[in-house]
C-alpha cells in the first residue's frame, strides 16, 4: 500500500481506537450524536471528496482506505462518511459544501434511484416552482440537505422544505436515518438537467468505496470469530481446533485476503470501472458470507447483540441492499465482460 | 407411500390459517419485535381456542409451519408454551403426568427446557449446574442460558449433574432432569435482550442459587437425564424443522408476490431469467425440505424415531431458511429490506443453532450412519 494510505489507515485505526471501538455498539444501534459527527468532520472524513478528483481518483482511494477502517469497528459511521461524500460529489454551493464538511449540516442521496425501477421509489415533481411529492427509501433522510431525481429526470439539491415520512425497517446501520420524504419545497437548485447520468457516474465512481466497507466489514467481524475461536472449548478443545470451523473460516479469510490484494492493486492504478465493479460484487457477497458463519461460530451469543457480531450480519445484507442492485449491476458486468449488451433475458 | 396429508392435518393448517389473518397482523408483529415483547395476548387465546391440537402430532406439525409461515417470531411464540413436555410423557410417572403435563397441554401453564449453559452450548454432557441429595430434597446450584420462556414458564424441566462422572470420556452419566417451579426460593432470571431475531419469543437467563426440589421432582431415574434430553431433542428438532419450513416458505411467498407486482420483464414478455430460476431453486428447496421433515415426523408419530432423517431434516430446513430469506432479499432490494421479510432474515439465522447446531446435526448424520452401516 501506497505510503499516503498507510499513513491515512493509521489515522482512522487510532481514530477508532479512541472514539469508535468502545463505543460501537451505541454508533449502530443510536442516533449518532453531534459530538461524534464532529469528530469524524475534524478528522477530515466529510469533505475527502469536496473537490474535482483528479483523474487518478485519489480522492475516491484515499475515502475508500478511510471507509474500510471505519466499517471494521463501526459500519454505521462507514456509511455516514460514506453519504456525505457522494453528497460532496455532486452539490456545487460552497456554502452547503462547507457545512457537511465540517459536520454543522449533513447531507445524502437517494441512491434508490438507481437501485429501483423509475417510479417505484415515489414521485417528485416540480409544480409552479415548488418541488412536490414523495421520495421513498432514503438513507439518510434525517439529513439537512437530499440530492435526489425528480420524476422528470433532473437531479436537484432541496434545501429545505421536507420532512421525514414513513420509517422504514432498518435491518442494518441503524442510527442513520432510513424513510420516506415528504416534499414541499421551493428551496432547491437544479443540479442537472440529465440527473440519472450525473447520478449513475457516482454510484459507479463508488464502487471501490462501497466494497471498501464490505471489506472492512469481514475484516472487522473474522477477527471477532478467530478471537472467540481461540479462546472458547467446546467438548474438550479450543473452536479452532474442529475442522469445519476452522477450514470454513480459513476459507473466507483466503478470500478476503484476495480480495484486499485486489483492492490494494486498485488503489494504486488508473481506476477501471469493470474492475472496481467486480471488486464491489465479491466484497458484498464475503461480507455477507463471512458475518454468517462469524456469527454461528459465537453460537447463541453471536445472536446477542452485546458480542457485536449480529450487526455485522445485519449490516451486510443492509449494505447490498441499499448500494447495489443484483440485477442491475450484473447486467452492466456481464456487458462489460462480453462486451456487447448481455444478461437481459 | 402416501404423500397426502390426512383430512384432519388439513384443517389444522386452515385454522391456523384463519388464527394467523386475524391476529398476526404486521402492526402486532413489528411491535413484538420491536419492544421485544412476548405476545401474551395472542398466545391466551391460542390456548383457549386450542390452536395447538396436542392429540394429533401431525397437526401440531403444520400449525407450527403454517403459523411461522405467516410471521415466525408470533408463530414461535404462540407454538412453544409446552417445549419439553414430551419428556413427561415419555419419561414422567402418573403424578407428575397429572401435576405438570396435563395443565401444560390444556393451555393452563407454560413450561421451559433447561439444559443449554453459559459455557457449554452444543456439548450438553459438560454442564455444571448441580443437584446435590439433601434430606428428602435436591439442592440445585448453577446457571442455564438462552431458555425459551425463560421469563414467562411456570415450570422448567432442568438437567443437573447428580453425580460425577465415571471418566472424562463418559460425562454424560450422572446427569438427572428435575422439575422446578418458577417460584421457588432462590430462582431467578435474567431476560435476555438484545437478540438478533426472534425477538417475540422470551429468552432467560436461569439461575438456581441453592433451590431445594422435593426428590419427587426427579423425572425417570437418576443418572439418564442426558439421554432423556437426547431422546427429546430427536422429538423437538423435527419441529424446528417445521418451522425453518415455514419461514422459507414465507420467504417464497414474498418473493413470489414481489415478481408479481414488481419483477422486471425482458423484451420475451416474461420474467428475466435469474428470478425466475431463483424462484425455483427456492421452491424446490423448500418441497425437499417439507418431505425430509414429513419423512422425519412420520417415523416418530409411529414411534420408530429415526435420529438420522431427524437431524437431516432439522440441518436442511435452517439452512434453506437462511438461505431463502437471503436470496429473496437479494432479489427484492428495498421492497425486501422495507417489508417484513426483514424479520424473516433475522429470525431464520437462530434456526442454525438452537436445539443442536448445524454442525452438531451433521455430526450426528455421520456418526450414526457410519454405526448403522448407512442411512
Amino acid at each position: 500500500m501506497e505510503e499516503e494510505y498507510e499513513i491515512l489507515e493509521n489515522t482512522v485505526k487510532d481514530f477508532n481506537t479512541k472514539y469508535v471501538d468502545n463505543n460501537s455498539l451505541k454508533l449502530e444501534n443510536e442516533v449518532m450524536g453531534k459530538e461524534f459527527i464532529k469528530m469524524l468532520a475534524d478528522q477530515g472524513f466529510f469533505s475527502m471528496m469536496a473537490e474535482e478528483s483528479d483523474a487518478t481518483g485519489s480522492d475516491v482511494k484515499a475515502l475508500s482506505v478511510v471507509l474500510e477502517n471505519l466499517a471494521k469497528s463501526a459500519p454505521a459511521s462507514a456509511v455516514k462518511v460514506l453519504l456525505a461524500n457522494a453528497f460532496s460529489t455532486l452539490a456545487k454551493e460552497r456554502g452547503i459544501l462547507d457545512a457537511v464538511g465540517n459536520g454543522s449540516k449533513s447531507g445524502t442521496v437517494t441512491f434508490s434511484d438507481l437501485l429501483m425501477a423509475e417510479g417505484q421509489n415515489g414521485n417528485l415533481k416540480i409544480d409552479n416552482g415548488r418541488v412536490k411529492g414523495e421520495k421513498e427509501f432514503v438513507l439518510g433522510s434525517d439529513s439537512d440537505f437530499v440530492l435526489t431525481l425528480l420524476n422528470s429526470g433532473e437531479l436537484v439539491l432541496l434545501k429545505s422544505g421536507f420532512t421525514v415520512g414513513k420509517k422504514h425497517k432498518r435491518l442494518g446501520f441503524r442510527s442513520v436515518g432510513f424513510s420516506s420524504i415528504i416534499v414541499d419545497s421551493s428551496d432547491y437548485e437544479v443540479i442537472a438537467r440529465e440527473g440519472r447520468k450525473v447520478l449513475r457516474k457516482m454510484y459507479e465512481s463508488f464502487s471501490i468505496p462501497i466494497a471498501a466497507i464490505a471489506l472492512g466489514m469481514s475484516e472487522g467481524v473474522s477477527q471477532k470469530a478467530l478471537d472467540y475461536a481461540k479462546v472458547r472449548t467446546a467438548f474438550g478443545h479450543y473452536l479452532k481446533d474442529f475442522q469445519p470451523l476452522a477450514f470454513d473460516l480459513t476459507s473466507l479469510i483466503a478470500e478476503m485476503d484476495i480480495l484486499k490484494r485486489y483492492f490494494h492493486d486498485l488503489l494504486s492504478s488508473p481506476i477501471n470501472r469493470k474492475e472496481a465493479m467486480f471488486l464491489k460484487q465479491k466484497a458484498l457477497g464475503l461480507a455477507k458470507d463471512i458475518s454468517k458463519t462469524s456469527l454461528q461460530i459465537h453460537g447463541g451469543y453471536g445472536y446477542l447483540e452485546d458480542f457485536g457480531i449480529e450487526k455485522f450480519y445485519r449490516d451486510s445484507m443492509a449494505l447490498s441492499v441499499l448500494f447495489h442492485s443484483e440485477e442491475n449491476d450484473m447486467e452492466e458486468l456481464a456487458t462489460m465482460v462480453f462486451e456487447s449488451k448481455a444478461g437481459f433475458v | 407411500m402416501d404423500f397426502e396429508l390426512n383430512d384432519d392435518a388439513k384443517d389444522a393448517i386452515v385454522k391456523a390459517k384463519e388464527f394467523a389473518d386475524k391476529y398476526f397482523t404486521e402492526e402486532v408483529a413489528e411491535m413484538a419485535d420491536r419492544e421485544e415483547r412476548f405476545p401474551t395476548d395472542i398466545v391466551a387465546v391460542s390456548k383457549r381456542e386450542k390452536i395447538l391440537d396436542f392429540s394429533n402430532p401431525w397437526k401440531v406439525l403444520v400449525t407450527i409451519e403454517e403459523l411461522v409461515r405467516r410471521d415466525p417470531g408470533l408463530g414461535i411464540s404462540v407454538t412453544i408454551s409446552a417445549f419439553g413436555a414430551e419428556i413427561f410423557m415419555f419419561f414422567g410417572n402418573d403424578a407428575q403426568k397429572e401435576k405438570y403435563m396435563n395443565p401444560v397441554f390444556a393451555g393452563q401453564k407454560t413450561l421451559g427446557l433447561g439444559v443449554t449453559e453459559a459455557g457449554g452450548g452444543s456439548d450438553v454432557a459438560n454442564i455444571k449446574t448441580e443437584a446435590k441429595l439433601d434430606g428428602d430434597s435436591y439442592i440445585l446450584n448453577g446457571g442455564k442460558m438462552f431458555i425459551s420462556n425463560g421469563q414467562i414458564a411456570d415450570y422448567f424441566l432442568v438437567l443437573a449433574r447428580t453425580s460425577p462422572p465415571p471418566s472424562p470420556e463418559k460425562k454424560h452419566r450422572g446427569l438427572s432432569v428435575f422439575v422446578v417451579d418458577s417460584q421457588s426460593a432462590g430462582f431467578s432470571i435474567n431476560k435476555l435482550h438484545g437478540k438478533l431475531g426472534v425477538r417475540a419469543t422470551n429468552t432467560a437467563e436461569l439461575i438456581f442459587n441453592n433451590v431445594r426440589v422435593p426428590k419427587e421432582s426427579m423425572v425417570g431415574e437418576e443418572g439418564k437425564g442426558f439421554y432423556y434430553i437426547m431422546t427429546f431433542f430427536n422429538i423437538s428438532r423435527i419441529y424446528v424443522a417445521a418451522q425453518g419450513l415455514g419461514i422459507a416458505h414465507g420467504a417464497l411467498d414474498r418473493l413470489v408476490e414481489y415478481s408479481k407486482k414488481y419483477g422486471e420483464l425482458s423484451e420475451t414478455g416474461e420474467l428475466k431469467e435469474s428470478i425466475q430460476l431463483a424462484i425455483a431453486e427456492i421452491a424446490t428447496r423448500v418441497e425437499a425440505t417439507r418431505n425430509l421433515t414429513y419423512k422425519a415426523a412420520s417415523y416418530l408419530f409411529k414411534f420408530t424415531p429415526n435420529p438420522i432423517i431427524t437431524s437431516m431434516s432439522k440441518y436442511y430446513a435452517a439452512e434453506t431458511a437462511v438461505f431463502s430469506t437471503r436470496r429473496a432479499m437479494e432479489l427484492m432490494s428495498l421492497h425486501g429490506l422495507t417489508s417484513d421479510l426483514e424479520r424473516f432474515f433475522r429470525d431464520a439465522k437462530i434456526l442454525d443453532i438452537w436445539e443442536g447446531t448445524t454442525e452438531v446435526e451433521k455430526l450426528i448424520i455421520t456418526r450414526m450412519m457410519l454405526k448403522e452401516g448407512g442411512a
